[in-house]
């Protein structure tokens, strides 16, 4: 086994064996090649630093397992992480972690970042092992699309000053949080992001706050929650319930909502679900 | 002839279930992406959908939201197929509003009879 950088093989392998990797995963998530070359054009992935462990049968030469690396300014991000069914148990997972690690030190990042699936416990140990701790757990919710318009009814009696947002105006929103967003979430993911907008509004109990997301025909994504003002449950709900009742026939994905974020249970009220959870990890290089 | 279309982007696993469901004498089409699927699904109206979850492009749970907005399938039934854990689908696939929910990888003894009964539900219906 030998580990090759990302850019000695082409695009189609690398989703190819990507998707491999994780047909038995607890949440697969497949890509295709177009949505493999988009994330890593929104996520800084530096290609050249990521690499696939190979290994020649005869006379191909078969993927075993890849990993990839984001790098921002100061921090690194490990992600597409995967060992094909046919390689594991054999410390190809360990080789290819340690092959980024030093990647990442050598771009002169202060720490490096991962999200792990909660419940993937070959992952999660590895990652232990080589020193990363956790920081936080990470809801990914869904919201199916509100046929019956309760949003409508629910969102607009008890909100007044909507104001929506064109992508400027949700850039300028988004670069104000005061939480600490994870990777996917970050300002530099949204800038590359096309389609984003955001709704404001104020409470009747005065409270106040902005929603950001990507809207697309099918779905809403990237959707970003911030409460200004007020209770951020109660402020939150009603900021989803707008966001709603504007775009009722579109599925909704909330990535990487911190599990104790206040804003969480305002997601319940709108109808979110929880849809699987990540461990938020980071190693200082 | 009952149509069934099978929305699945793994080729081990589609293979298995057409070799499964071939000899049961049905009409089977299959997809292997969200698009390709919501574009079968419109053109061949079948009677069942089994819709993989974890798909390449839009997640199985964006194929359903689409396809239960054409009139044409308002008799359709849907049916997700997950290695996903059942607890961790069941709400889920609940609120999405699945018919049912097949575990991933199927048992080659339950499946015919699973899907004869999502389908005789149907014609209940």
């Amino acid at each position: 086994m030998r580990l090759v950088p990302a850019p000695h093989l082409s695009m189609e392998q690398l989703a190819a064996a990507y998707n491999e990797a994780r047909v038995d995963y607890i949440v697969p998530m497949p890509l295709t090649v177009n949505r493999l070359r988009h994330y890593i054009n929104i996520y800084d992935v530096d290609l050249a630093r990521s690499c696939a462990a190979v290994e020649r049968i005869g006379n191909q030469e078969k993927i075993l397992g890849l990993g990839m690396l984001g790098v921002r300014t100061g921090r690194g991000w490990i992600t597409r992480l995967g060992v094909l069914p046919s390689g594991r148990r054999r410390g190809i997972g360990r080789s290819i972690m340690e092959h980024l690690l030093r990647g990442a030190a050598e771009c002169a990042v202060s720490v490096t970042w991962l999200d792990v699936i909660k419940g993937n416990t070959p992952a999660h140990e590895l990652f232990l092992n080589l020193g990363f701790i956790e920081t936080r757990e990470l809801i990914v919710a869904r919201r199916p699309p509100d046929y019956q318009a309760q949003s409508a009814r629910t969102g607009r009696g008890h909100v007044h000053n909507v104001r929506t947002y064109n992508r400027e105006g949700a850039l300028a929103l988004l670069e104000q949080r005061r939480g600490r967003p994870s990777w996917l979430n970050e300002i530099e993911s949204f800038r590359k992001a096309g389609d984003l907008s955001a709704i404001s509004l104020a409470t009747t109990q005065g409270g106040r706050g902005w929603v950001a997301f990507q809207v697309s025909l099918l779905r809403l994504t990237r959707i970003v929650v911030e409460v200004i003002v007020g209770d951020p449950a109660g402020v939150c709900a009603a900021l989803l319930h707008t966001l709603h009742s504007y775009y009722p026939t579109q599925d909704a994905i909330s990535e990487n909502v911190p599990a104790d974020d206040p804003v969480w249970p305002g997601y319940l009220q709108a109808g979110y679900i929880e849809s699987f959870r990540r461990i938020e990890m980071v190693r200082e290089i | 002839m009952t149509k069934i279309l099978i929305i699945e982007d793994n080729y081990a696993n589609l293979t298995l279930v057409m070799r499964v469901l071939e000899p049961q004498g049905y009409e089977l089409h299959t997809a292997a992406d969200a698009e390709s699927g919501i574009q079968k699904a419109i053109e061949e109206l079948p009677d069942l959908v089994l819709i993989d979850i974890g798909l390449p492009d839009y997640d199985g749970h964006t194929v359903l939201m689409w396809l239960k907005q054409v009139t044409e399938l308002a008799h359709t039934h849907f049916v997700a197929l997950s290695a996903w854990p059942a607890e961790l689908a069941a709400e889920t696939v609940d609120r999405y509003g699945y018919d049912g929910f097949i575990s991933k990888p199927i048992d080659i003894h339950q499946f015919p009879t699973q899907i004869r009964s999502y389908l005789s539900t149907a014609q209940d219906v």
